[in-house]
């Protein structure tokens, strides 16, 4: 990963780290991992990483549509955040 | 079939799987032998601690067939939960899937009760029609799982009631392929959204409830299935207008929204986003089977909490909240005069199972008292304005904090508990909790949080955590749970993340 990239990554886990599930630890939960199916985060708390997605890197759900399956992991999430960024 | 002649198809859309009529005729049968061969007998109750897939429904209609009672059961309950369920409600067996705990099926049998897998049907078909217009038909458990539980009797005279007033009201052409994505074990989700069309031989769509996945793709799932009519939740609503395309097939002739009133704001928005104008909320108690008033054409302008009418059912705002006296004319109140909600309707319940002190509490000459806070605007029309339950609406779901206390109070290190609703962007609201401890330690806050993980159902648990020196009570030596949140919301929460990670628990 690029710097740049691990940035992002950091800087998710602190939002994470406030909206997760308090009897999982965050750095138990591998970035490919699934963010709900592992315990990390409440079913409808992915709605929170998309206000988080919008309001911090501009991301236009409404626009260009929604794959949940992007959102599912911490790995996916970058990429989003990368590929918008490109 | 308990209504009309035929149930309609059934189907999950999610799985693939699907029973047309006559499926659903044979897996029932199948069921009325299983059951009747385990020597089920009138009056027996029946818990099913499962639900949203077909067989739910064949094992709910199965046990009506013998004259048996069901208690559906929030498949998420912990095991210390059914069990207090269990204790209370003394259930002749239970019938579960495949996914029901373990830990469950321990209690179960732990409590003597016999459990059968709903896939578990043997080959002998068998019918019956031994159920009674008043005879007990549902128990729909609202509360009191870790104490106390309040769980709504219906009889099949209250339940038809509800559906047959639904049918004069609404007919049952929109409900043509009905799309249920709500717990079956709500009066919202099980009693309306899916008995009301399918028992009216309309077909029925089940999904797992509030599944975000799902939600996300709600209009392909309503295009692909051409689905005429759905009943949800604000919460609901708000993840799938911001992560959902619309449907494009324009399908959809009747939505409608419970459990908290849309603003006016959210309920256009719904509007454009479904296509059709025929959105309301809906007004759903499960003491009157649910929809209770509503909009036959909800073709209306937008208006922050507006229901409408009675829907087989007269409904008033009075000046009294008490069940102790005799209503009369002179406690109503005027035109545009808030007060308290009360209901007068032949699908009202039999009763709280067993509880006849709070049936008298809710209940008079046959009128209900809902808790609820609203106006009759100069048309008749109920608006809501807001509710004196003690209650948490966490995206629905209705959570009531005695439960959640009930289960500190039992921890040996909290000397007082009081938890309460936040308001929440996403959820409506979620659960705060104020405690006092025995120390200061984080090894008890650790221990607290195992405690009440073993004995409370995942969706209870609250959200904040304070720790404080005292609950404030008033001078008769009740908690004022308002008071409480508003000294909290001036102190740093406890940080559960990092307590918690310091010694994970589980």
């Amino acid at each position: 990963m690029s710097g740049a990239v691990d940035q992002v990554l950091a800087d998710l886990k602190v939002f994470l780290r406030t909206i997760q599930k308090p009897g999982k630890a965050l750095d138990s939960v591998g970035t490919d991992e699934p963010l709900v199916a592992s315990g990390l985060l409440d079913s409808l708390a992915i709605m929170q990483v998309v206000v988080y997605l919008e309001e911090n890197y501009g991301i236009d759900f409404a626009a260009n549509g929604f794959d949940p399956d992007r959102l599912a992991s911490m790995g996916g999430i970058v990429a989003l955040i990368e590929q918008e960024r490109a | 079939m308990f209504l009309d002649l035929q149930t309609g198809n059934l189907a999950e859309p999610i799985s693939g799987r699907a029973w047309d009529r006559a499926d659903v005729v044979r897996e029932v049968a199948l069921r009325v032998g299983r059951l009747r061969a385990l020597g089920l007998a009138r009056g027996d109750r029946v818990f099913l601690p499962f639900g949203n897939r077909l067989e739910f429904f064949a094992e709910l209609l199965a046990v009506w067939s013998l004259g048996g009672c069901a208690v559906p059961i929030d498949a998420r309950l912990t095991a210390f939960e059914v069990s207090t369920l269990v204790a209370a409600a003394v259930p002749r067996l239970a019938v579960v899937d495949d996914a029901t705990d373990a830990a469950v099926l321990a209690a179960l049998a732990g409590s003597g009760v016999l459990v059968v897998q709903t896939a578990d049907t043997g080959s002998t078909l068998a019918s019956a029609g031994l159920s009674r217009l008043d005879d007990d038909a549902l128990i729909l458990f609202t509360s009191g799982s870790t104490g106390a539980p309040k769980g709504v009797l219906h009889t099949h005279r209250s339940l038809r009631a509800r559906w047959i007033a639904l049918r004069e009201q609404l007919g049952v052409d929109d409900f043509a392929r009905s799309l249920c994505m709500l717990p079956t074990h709500f009066g919202h989700g099980l009693i309306c959204n899916c008995l009301f069309p399918w028992l009216s031989g309309q077909d029925l769509f089940i999904t797992p409830p509030f599944r975000p996945d799902i939600i996300m793709r709600l209009g392909k799932l309503l295009d692909d299935n051409r689905i005429t009519f759905m009943s949800s939740v604000p919460s609901v609503w708000k993840l799938a207008l911001k992560l959902s395309k619309p449907p494009q097939a324009a399908t959809l002739r009747r939505v409608h929204v419970g459990s908290a009133p849309l603003s006016a704001a959210l309920w256009e928005d719904v509007r454009s986003w479904t296509g059709t104008r025929q959105v309301c909320n809906t007004y759903g108690i499960t003491e009157t089977g649910s929809w209770v008033v509503g909009l036959a054409n909800a073709d209306v302008p937008a208006q922050d909490g507006l229901v409408g009418f009675g829907w087989g059912a007269v409904v008033r705002v009075l000046r009294t909240c008490v069940t102790s006296a005799p209503l009369t004319a002179q406690a109503e109140c005027a035109v545009g005069e808030p007060g308290y909600v009360w209901l007068n309707t032949p699908a009202l319940m039999k009763g709280y199972f067993q509880r006849d002190d709070l049936t008298a509490a809710a209940v008079i000459d046959g009128w209900f008292f809902t808790g609820d806070i609203g106006i009759l605007d100069a048309h008749g029309q109920l608006v809501l304005k807001g509710r004196e339950r003690d209650e948490i609406n966490k995206g629905g779901m209705k959570i009531y904090p005695a439960d959640i206390d009930a289960v500190v109070e039992r921890f040996a290190h909290a000397s007082d508990v009081c938890s309460f609703a936040l308001e929440d962007d996403i959820y409506g609201q979620v659960v705060g909790i104020a405690v006092v401890l025995a120390d200061a330690q984080d090894a008890t806050v650790r221990a607290l949080y195992a405690w009440m993980r073993s004995h409370l159902a995942e969706p209870k648990m609250p959200a904040r955590w304070w720790r404080v020196d005292e609950i404030p009570r008033t001078s008769r030596g009740k908690i004022n749970r308002e008071a409480v949140k508003t000294a909290c919301a001036g102190q740093t929460p406890l940080d559960l993340v990092a307590i918690l990670s310091a010694a994970p628990t589980a």
